[in-house]
C-alpha cells in the first residue's frame, strides 16, 4: 500500500475547497497527494471482490484546460509537490481504471450525483460503495475548507471501531493533534471498552498520546455529539455490523454524518489495518 | 451457505457454482430472445410504411441513449471488456453490464439494425457469473473460470449449441484449455443449454436437408476458404474504419448512431436481407428458398458487411456472430452459384452445403477461433456429415486471414492498448507480480557530502554492491554507486580526502517507479544493460529491484500457475 491519498479533482470553487482539505490532510498526516483529473465521465476501481463504477457529474469534466493549472496552484500553495495520475489500464476506451492501493481517498459527500447534494445526512451511493469495498479509509471533508486541530475517534467496541482507533492513533501521533475518544456507553461499563482496547494492543499507544475519553453513560447520542469539538477530524468505522443489523437497528455512522458538520474519515469493513 | 460452499473441494465448488452460472447465462439469453421476438412483432406493422427506413436510426439512437444515460454504461459490444477483465482484473465485471447491453441490443436489432444478439448476451452471462463469484467470495482464479462459464452458457443457450459455447469460451475468452476450465465451463454450458431448451424448446436453429458430397466438393471448399477469408478481412477492416471516421466526424454519440442507422435503413430498402440479425435470410440460404441470382447474392454479402459496420461502428449495440453467419451463408451461396456457372458439367453439392461452410469460414476468421466456428456450424445445423469440409474451410480461412489480420476482432482493441495478455505468456505471468513485492533492501544509503575515505571504511564493514545516494536534507534520491564502477578509485589513497560520493555516483542510472509494469522494467534493464535499478517514487528511494529477483519470482509464479 502506498502512503498516498487519492483525490479526484473537480475544477470548480467547491472542488477547490475539497482539494484544500486534501492538501491539509496530507500535510498533517505525512501523506503524499495524488490527484486525478478526469478526462472521461466515469472511472472504475477494481477492489478485491467488487468493481465500483464512479459516475462523475459534469462539473468534474468542466474546463479541462485550466484544471491542472488550478490544482497545481492549490497544491503548491499548500507546500506540497503536485503529482498527477494518468490511468494505465482501460476497461473500455472511455473507461479508465484507477489503482486502489492508496492509503486514503478523498471523496466529497457525493461525487456521482449533483454537487448540490452536499448537505448533512447525505452520502452518495458511489461514495458508500467505495467505503464498503475499499482497503483504505475515505476522507469526507466539510464543504467549506476548515482546518482541524484534534482527532475524535468514535469507539463502540467493534472490530471496525478498533480499526478506526488505529487510524486515529496514527493520525494523532503523526500530526501531533490531541486524540479524543467518544463512546456512548449503551448500558456497558467503561471497563468493557478498555478491555477491548487492551486486547487489540492499543492501550499503551493511547496512554502515550495522553488522550481524553468522552464517555457517556447516559443521554441521547445526538445531544452528546455536541461535545465533539467543532474543529476536529472525526474518525469512525462504518458498515461493520452487516446490512441486516444496520437496517434493523440503524447505523452510528449515519447518525454522526447527519448531525456533525466536521470532516470525517470513514473506515469501511474491508479497510486494511496496515499502518506505520 | 457461504460457509458450506467453502468447505467443499475446489473443483466441486466450481461445478456447483458453475451450474448456477449456467442458469443465469441461460436466462439472460432466453430473456433477450423473447425481447427480440416481441420487439420484432411490435414493429412489424410499421415496416410496410414509407418511413420504415427511419426505424433503424430511431432504434440506434434510443439504444445509445439508454446505454449512456439510463444504464450509464459505455459503448461497444462488451466481449473485449470480458477478456480484459479475465486477463487483467481477476474476472471482475460490473453488475450493470448484466442487463445494460441486453436492453440496448434489443432496441438496435428489433428496429432493424444489422447486428447480432450474441456478444451482448456474452457480457451479460459473464457479468452474472462474476457477481455470483464475488457473492461467494471466490478467489480471482476461480472467478475467471466462472466468467468463462457464464460466457459459454450464454452462447450455448442462444444457439442451442453447448459444445460451441465451450469452444468459444476457451478459445476467445480464456485462451487456454485446462481440465478445471473445461469441467466448470462444460457444466455451465450444459445447464445454460438445458434452461434454453426448457423455456424455448429443443430446436436446431438452421436444420437443412442431407447432402451428397463428392470429392470435387472437397476441392471446391478450398476456393470457398479464400472467399470467406476476404469477406472477413473486409468486414474487420471496414468496421475499424467506420469506427474511426464516425467518432472523429460526429461527436454526439446518439446522433452518430442514428446516422449509422439511417444509412442501414436506406440499404435495407434495396436489400431487405441485410436488416436485423438475419436469421431468416440464413434459413432461406439453407432451405433452397433464396430466389435471386448470383449477382444479388454477392451484393447481399457486400451490403451486409457495410450495414453491419455502419450499425456497430457508429455505436449501435450488438455483436458480430449473427452478421458473420449471414455474410458467410451468402458468401457460400454466391460461391456455389459461381461454381455452377463456371463448371456446369460438375455435379456440385447443393447451395446449403456451401452456405454452411461459408458460415464456418467467416466466423472462424473474424473471431480467429476455428474450433468455435467448426462446432457452432455443426451444432446449429445438425450437419455432422459436413464436419470434414467445415474443418477444411475453417482452418484454411483462419490461416489466410491471419496473414492480413493477426488478431481477432475482439482482441484488436486490447492489443492497441497493450492489454492483451494471453495465459502462460511472459507478459501475463509478469503482470501478476507487483514491484512492491520485488523490492530489495540489501543496500546502504550514503550521502553526497561523504568523503571517499569514509566510503571505503563503509565498504570494509559490509558486502553490499550497490549504494544509493540520497540527499541528507531533503531525503531525495540523487544517484547510485555500483562497487564495480568505482574499483579504480579505491586503490588511490591520494583521492581519499579529495573525492566526494557526489563525484562517484552515477546520476544517470535509470530509475523504476511504482507505477511501472514489469515488462516495462525489463525493457529498461535491457536498454541499459543494468542488473539492478533503484525504485524511486516521488523522488524518494523505496528500494532496489534486480533482474535476479524478477526471475526468481517469475519462476515461482509459473510454479503456482502449474499447480493451479
Amino acid at each position: 500500500m502506498r502512503n498516498e491519498l487519492l483525490h479526484v479533482f473537480r475544477n470548480t470553487p467547491f472542488g477547490r475547497e475539497t482539494l484544500m482539505h486534501s492538501v491539509y490532510f496530507c500535510k498533517e498526516t505525512g501523506t503524499s497527494l495524488r490527484v486525478y483529473i478526469p478526462k472521461f465521465r466515469q472511472f472504475l476501481m477494481y477492489f478485491e471482490h467488487e468493481v465500483v463504477t464512479v459516475d462523475l457529474d459534469r462539473a468534474f469534466l468542466r474546463d479541462p484546460g485550466t484544471a491542472k493549472e488550478h490544482a497545481e496552484a492549490i497544491i503548491r500553495e499548500g507546500g506540497l509537490t503536485p503529482y498527477f495520475i494518468e490511468p494505465k489500464g482501460f476497461t473500455a476506451s472511455t473507461l479508465p481504471d484507477l489503482p486502489v492501493d492508496y492509503r486514503y481517498m478523498t471523496c466529497p459527500r457525493t461525487i456521482s450525483n449533483l454537487s448540490t447534494k452536499i448537505g448533512l445526512g447525505y452520502i452518495g451511493p458511489r461514495v458508500r460503495n467505495i467505503i464498503r469495498n475499499a482497503s483504505f479509509p475515505v476522507f469526507i471533508p466539510t464543504s467549506v475548507y476548515k482546518e482541524w486541530k484534534s482527532v475524535v475517534v468514535f469507539f463502540g467496541g467493534s472490530q471496525n471501531a478498533i480499526k478506526a482507533l488505529r487510524y486515529g492513533i496514527e493520525i494523532s501521533t503523526v500530526s501531533g493533534f490531541p486524540l479524543l475518544l467518544f463512546t456512548q456507553g449503551e448500558g456497558k461499563h467503561r471497563s468493557y471498552y478498555e478491555e477491548g482496547i487492551q486486547k487489540a494492543g492499543l492501550l499503551d499507544s493511547l496512554k502515550t498520546l495522553n488522550y481524553k475519553w468522552l464517555f457517556f453513560e447516559k443521554g441521547d447520542f445526538r445531544i452528546n455529539l455536541y461535545e465533539v469539538p467543532h474543529n476536529s477530524l472525526v474518525v469512525v468505522g462504518a458498515y461493520g455490523h452487516g446490512a441486516v443489523r444496520e437496517v434493523l437497528f440503524g447505523s452510528k455512522m449515519e447518525e454522526i454524518q447527519t448531525v456533525l458538520p466536521n470532516s470525517m474519515l470513514i473506515v469501511g469493513p474491508n479497510c486494511a489495518p496496515v499502518l506505520g | 451457505m457461504r460457509f458450506s460452499i467453502h468447505n467443499l473441494n475446489e473443483r466441486l465448488q466450481l461445478i456447483l457454482i458453475g451450474a448456477v452460472v449456467g442458469v443465469g447465462g441461460g436466462l439472460a439469453s432466453v430473456a433477450l430472445n423473447r425481447s427480440l421476438e416481441w420487439g420484432a412483432e411490435f414493429l412489424h406493422p410499421y415496416r410496410h410504411h414509407w418511413y420504415s427506413f427511419l426505424l433503424p436510426a430511431c432504434g440506434a439512437a434510443l439504444s445509445t441513449l439508454f446505454l449512456f444515460h439510463v444504464a450509464r454504461d459505455v459503448g461497444g459490444h462488451g466481449v473485449p471488456e470480458v477478456i480484459y477483465s479475465v486477463t487483467r482484473r481477476g474476472g471482475l465485471l460490473r453488475l450493470r453490464s448484466s442487463f445494460s447491453r441486453l436492453v440496448s441490443c434489443c432496441l438496435t436489432i428489433a428496429s432493424g439494425g444489422s447486428a447480432g444478439p450474441e456478444s451482448p448476451v456474452v457480457i451479460s452471462g459473464a457479468s452474472v457469473a462474476s457477481n455470483i463469484a464475488s457473492f461467494f467470495r471466490l478467489r480471482d482464479r476461480q472467478r475467471v473460470v466462472l466468467v468463462g462459464g457464464g460466457a459459454a452458457a450464454a452462447i450455448a443457450s442462444i444457439f442451442n449449441a453447448p459444445v460451441a459455447g465451450i469452444a468459444f469460451s476457451l478459445e476467445a475468452i480464456l485462451g487456454e484449455w485446462t481440465p478445471t476450465n473445461l469441467i466448470t465451463i462444460g457444466v455451465a454450458s450444459a445447464v445454460g443449454t438445458e434452461v434454453s431448451r426448457l423455456l424455448q424448446g429443443n430446436q436446431i436453429p438452421f436444420e437443412g436437408e442431407p447432402f451428397i458430397i463428392s470429392d470435387m466438393d472437397l476441392v471446391g471448399c478450398l476456393g470457398l476458404a479464400v472467399f470467406t477469408c476476404f469477406a472477413s478481412v473486409f468486414l474487420v477492416r471496414l468496421l475499424r474504419y467506420v469506427r474511426e471516421v464516425s467518432s472523429k466526424t460526429i461527436s454526439i454519440f446518439w446522433i452518430r448512431a442514428a446516422c449509422g442507422g439511417l444509412l442501414v435503413g436506406l440499404i435495407g430498402l434495396l436489400l431487405p436481407s441485410v436488416m436485423g440479425e438475419g436469421y431468416g435470410a440464413i434459413r432461406n440460404c439453407i432451405g433452397y428458398t433464396y430466389g435471386p441470382g448470383l449477382v444479388l447474392a454477392g451484393l447481399v454479402v457486400v451490403g451486409k458487411i457495410v450495414a453491419t459496420c455502419l450499425t456497430i461502428g457508429t455505436g449501435g449495440m450488438g455483436g458480430l456472430f449473427a452478421p458473420c453467419l449471414v455474410i458467410g451463408s451468402f458468401t457460400g451461396l454466391f460461391y456455389q452459384r459461381l461454381l455452377v456457372h463456371l463448371a456446369p458439367g460438375i455435379h456440385w453439392a447443393g447451395e446449403p452445403y456451401f452456405a454452411l461452410l461459408g458460415m464456418a469460414g467467416v466466423i472462424s476468421s473474424v473471431l480467429q477461433a476455428p474450433m468455435t466456428g467448426i462446432f457452432l456450424i455443426t451444432e446449429i445445423t445438425g450437419g455432422y456429415q459436413v464436419l470434414v469440409s467445415v474443418v477444411l474451410v475453417s482452418v484454411i480461412s483462419v490461416t489466410l486471414s491471419h496473414i492480413f489480420e493477426p488478431f481477432s476482432v475482439y482482441h484488436q482493441e486490447l492489443v492497441a492498448h497493450g492489454e492483451l495478455l494471453r495465459p502462460r505468456t511472459d507478459r501475463r505471468v509478469l503482470s501478476e507480480l507487483r514491484i512492491t513485492e520485488l523490492l530489495e533492501h540489501n543496500y546502504h544509503v550514503v550521502h553526497p557530502e561523504m568523503r571517499l575515505r569514509e566510503f571505503v571504511e563503509l565498504l570494509k564493514r559490509n558486502e553490499y554492491h550497490f549504494f544509493p545516494v540520497v540527499d541528507s536534507k531533503t531525503g531525495k534520491y540523487l544517484g547510485l554507486i555500483h562497487f564495480d564502477d568505482i574499483r579504480s578509485y579505491l586503490f588511490d589513497t591520494n583521492l581519499y580526502d579529495s573525492l566526494l560520493v557526489e563525484e562517484l555516483m552515477d546520476p544517470t542510472v535509470p530509475t523504476v517507479s511504482l507505477d511501472d509494469e514489469l515488462p516495462e522494467v525489463l525493457e529498461i534493464f535491457e536498454q541499459g544493460h543494468d542488473s539492478t535499478l533503484p525504485v524511486v517514487h516521488d523522488g524518494r528511494l523505496l528500494g532496489l529491484i534486480s533482474k535476479a529477483t524478477i526471475l526468481d519470482h517469475y519462476r515461482r509464479e509459473l510454479i503456482v500457475e502449474e499447480e493451479v
